[in-house]
This record gives structure tokens, sequence and C-alpha cells, in this order.
């Protein structure tokens, strides 16, 4: 046969280049590391994923974009419009990065790639509407505010609180002949047109209509009853950190 | 013994699995002449990354695996086959096949004809055939080796014995099962 006719000479060769010292047997400690690499950069995307599906749910629900579905149909056009696509497209390449690294365990490639990318994907939405239940992204936005978090300031005051053109959230501050004022999260002062007559001041609205300057015609405004509260920081509680 | 770094251990293994190296190797790459550099590369990275290898698992599955990996590369360097960059098969869930029970009983004739037109096929395919009824690994040792899922070795043996059946018949020869 072939194979055995050569065989001795292809020993010989591997052995020879062991022996030369041409080709050297990687330390155990290089796997052990590269394995320790692998499971912490796993780690680190998937915190940064939580982070961020979290951070997209924050955005949502202070620019008001999160209660649209309650409008109907109707607005679901301006609802897809102003979804932040720029932070949901990195989740999205942060998941598919996420899926390369996990791929190489077992548990992973046995199974089809579905199952994982939906694993990866029921964590990441579970894990954040766990963090948005907590006071994490709030804290940071107020401290944000307050001028006292350097680097990611920037980022919580222009993604975090993103100024859209057809959606307002804010407080109903006073009510006036065409309709009412509102304060924003931003701090502006917007006056709504509309003929809603069960608006109330103090009120928390939604308003869907087309801004010009500091006034918005509304075509439709809803009350919004949610626990998450962005227009009052609350001292009494403080994240861990800070206690 | 090797990883403990006794060169003569490993001239051992060489030994013992060089020839279902070049089997495999001969079966999968057609119109390769540099196929024993190809082998000798396998045994040397094998050398390399011992320290990696578990020893509770089988090594021969751990050595198909780089030998895989190593073929693969020499395919796309080529490039005198396809390579499809994104498979579905991998994507959704599928049932697994029965094949594996039926796999003792037609296991010769099988294996003669797949022999006749194993060129024929495309490498997605031909090469789970190959480690199934040549190189007798398990489902599991395939998609260890392939790094794909369980079930999706069903399939693709299911649709490689297909293929080889409509290719076997054009060349005249008779497919039982």
């Amino acid at each position: 046969m072939k194979s055995e006719e050569k065989s001795p000479s292809l020993i010989k060769r591997v052995l020879e280049q062991v022996r030369n010292g041409r080709v050297k047997m990687r330390p155990k400690s290089y796997f052990i590391l590269r394995t320790i690499l692998v499971v912490l950069i796993v780690c680190l995307v998937a915190l940064f994923v939580l982070y961020l599906v979290s951070f997209i749910v924050f955005n949502l629900r202070t620019s008001g974009v999160w209660f649209l579905p309650k409008f109907g149909f109707g607005a679901m056009g301006v609802f897809f419009r102003s979804l932040p696509w720029l932070l949901i497209v990195i989740a999205l390449v942060l998941i598919i990065v996420l899926e390369v690294f996990v791929k190489r365990f077992p548990f992973a490639y046995r199974r089809p790639i579905l199952y994982s990318v939906l694993g990866i994907i029921l964590l990441a939405f579970l894990g954040s509407f766990l963090i948005a239940k907590t006071p994490f992204h709030p804290e940071l936005f107020w401290r944000a505010r307050e001028g006292r978090l350097p680097m990611m300031g920037g980022f919580y005051g222009g993604l975090g609180l993103p100024k859209l053109a057809d959606v307002h959230q804010g407080i109903v501050i006073g009510i006036t002949d065409e309709g009412f004022s509102i304060e924003t999260p931003r701090g502006e002062l917007l006056t709504v047109v509309a003929t809603s007559t069960d608006i109330q001041e103090n009120d928390r609205v939604v308003v869907l209509g087309k801004r010009d300057d500091n006034r918005v015609e509304a075509f439709d405004v809803r009350k919004v009853d949610d626990e998450f509260d962005i227009f009052q920081r609350r001292p009494h509680r403080p994240m861990p950190w800070s206690r | 013994m090797v990883q403990a770094g006794k060169i003569e251990s490993f001239g051992i293994l060489v030994k013992r699995y060089q020839a279902k190296m070049l089997r495999y190797a001969r079966r999968f790459l057609f119109n390769y002449h540099d196929i024993e550099d190809l082998v000798q590369e396998v045994f040397i990275k094998a050398y390399t990354n011992i320290q990696s290898f578990d020893a509770s698992k089988k090594f021969s599955a751990w050595l198909y695996r780089i030998a895989h990996n190593e073929f693969i590369n020499a395919i796309k360097k080529k490039g005198k086959e396809p390579m499809p960059f994104f498979d579905l098969d991998i994507l959704l869930p599928r049932l697994a096949s029965k094949d594996e029970a039926d796999k003792k009983t037609n296991q010769r004739e099988i294996c003669q004809m797949i022999e006749q037109c194993l060129d024929k096929l495309d490498f997605k395919y031909r090469e789970p055939l190959i480690l199934y009824y040549f190189e007798e690994l398990t489902y599991r040792e395939i998609a260890d080796v392939l790094r794909i899922p369980v079930p999706t070795v069903g399939v693709r043996l299911k649709r490689a014995k297909k293929s080889i059946k409509s290719f076997c018949q054009k060349l005249g020869y008779r497919y039982e099962k």
C-alpha cells in the first residue's frame, strides 16, 4: 500500500522536527490562559450587552417611545421611526460577537445555532428588564445632569435623552386655553395644543405631534402611569456604591 | 506520556494513526499532491497542542479535529472547491436521522458504493460520510470534529447517501439501501 510505503519517512520527518527543536510543545498554561481569556471576553461582552439593552429600554422610557404601542396601530410608524436604531444595531452586533465566542464551547455547537442565539437574546432581555427595575440608569442619568459623571456624561445627556420630532413626554405643569404645558425630562417647557379635557396638572403624559420650536400640535395625547420616574431624583434610593 | 514530554511516545502515536490520517486525507482531498505534507502538518500541530488534549477523551476524535482544520485550510488555500460562508443546516433544529441503527447491517455494501462515487460529492457531505462509514466515528464525535450540531450530522449523512445513490445509479452500480 502506498501509505505504508511512505509511512516510515513520515514518522521520521515529524520526529526530526520535534527533536531539532523546530517544533515546540505549547505549555498547559498557554491553553489555560487562552480559555480564561475566552471566558473573560464572553463575560465582558455579555455584561456590555446587558448594559446596552437596559440602556435602550431606559432610552425608550425617557423619550416616551416605550408607550407608543398604547396609541394603537396608527402610531406604529412613529414608533419604528423613533427607535434608537444605532444602539439596536450595536446590541445586535455584540450578540453576534457573543454567539461567535459561545460557539467555541461544546454545549453550544452541538445544538443548532438558533438555540444559542435565542438563549443569548432571552438572557439579554431578562437581565435588561431586571436592570431596568433598578435605579442604575436613572442614577447615572442624574449624575450626568449634575455634571458628576465624567466620560459617560455626554452619553446619558445625548443618547440617554433623545430629542424626537414626533414624540414628547413630560409632566403637565399648567392648563392653557388651547391645551396645556409640559416640562420634559430635558427640562424644556413645551406648549401643547390639544383638545383633551381630562388632562390635569402633574399628570404624566406622552404627546404625539410635530414640534415647531416649543409648540406641539398634538394629534394624540395619553396619560401614562409608570413606576419609572425620571422626572424626579430619588435620594432615598441611592446606588449601592454611594451608600 | 507524550504530554510529559516523551518524544518516543509521540512517535508511537504517529505510527498508530498515520495510516488512518493518510487514508482520511486521500478520501477527503482529491487531486491534491501534497497529502503527505498535510498529514505531517497535522501531526506537528498535534504535538504543538498536545497539552490541550483532555486525556479522558478519545485521542482519535481530537486528531480528526486537527486534520479537519488542516484539510479545510488546504481547500481554502487552493480554492479548488467552493466554501459556503454560512450553512443553513446548522441554524435550525432538525430531527436526528435513524441511520445510526442501520449502520452495521449495510456497512460493507454502502462503503463499497461510497468509495466509487466519493469524489462526486460536495466536501460538506463527503466528510461526515468518510468519518462515519470509514473512520467509524459516532454522530457525537463527528459533531465535535466538524463543530456542527449532532442532528445536522444525521441530516448530512442522509443527504450524502441520497446523492451517492443517484451517482451510483448513473454509473451503473447497484445501490440497495
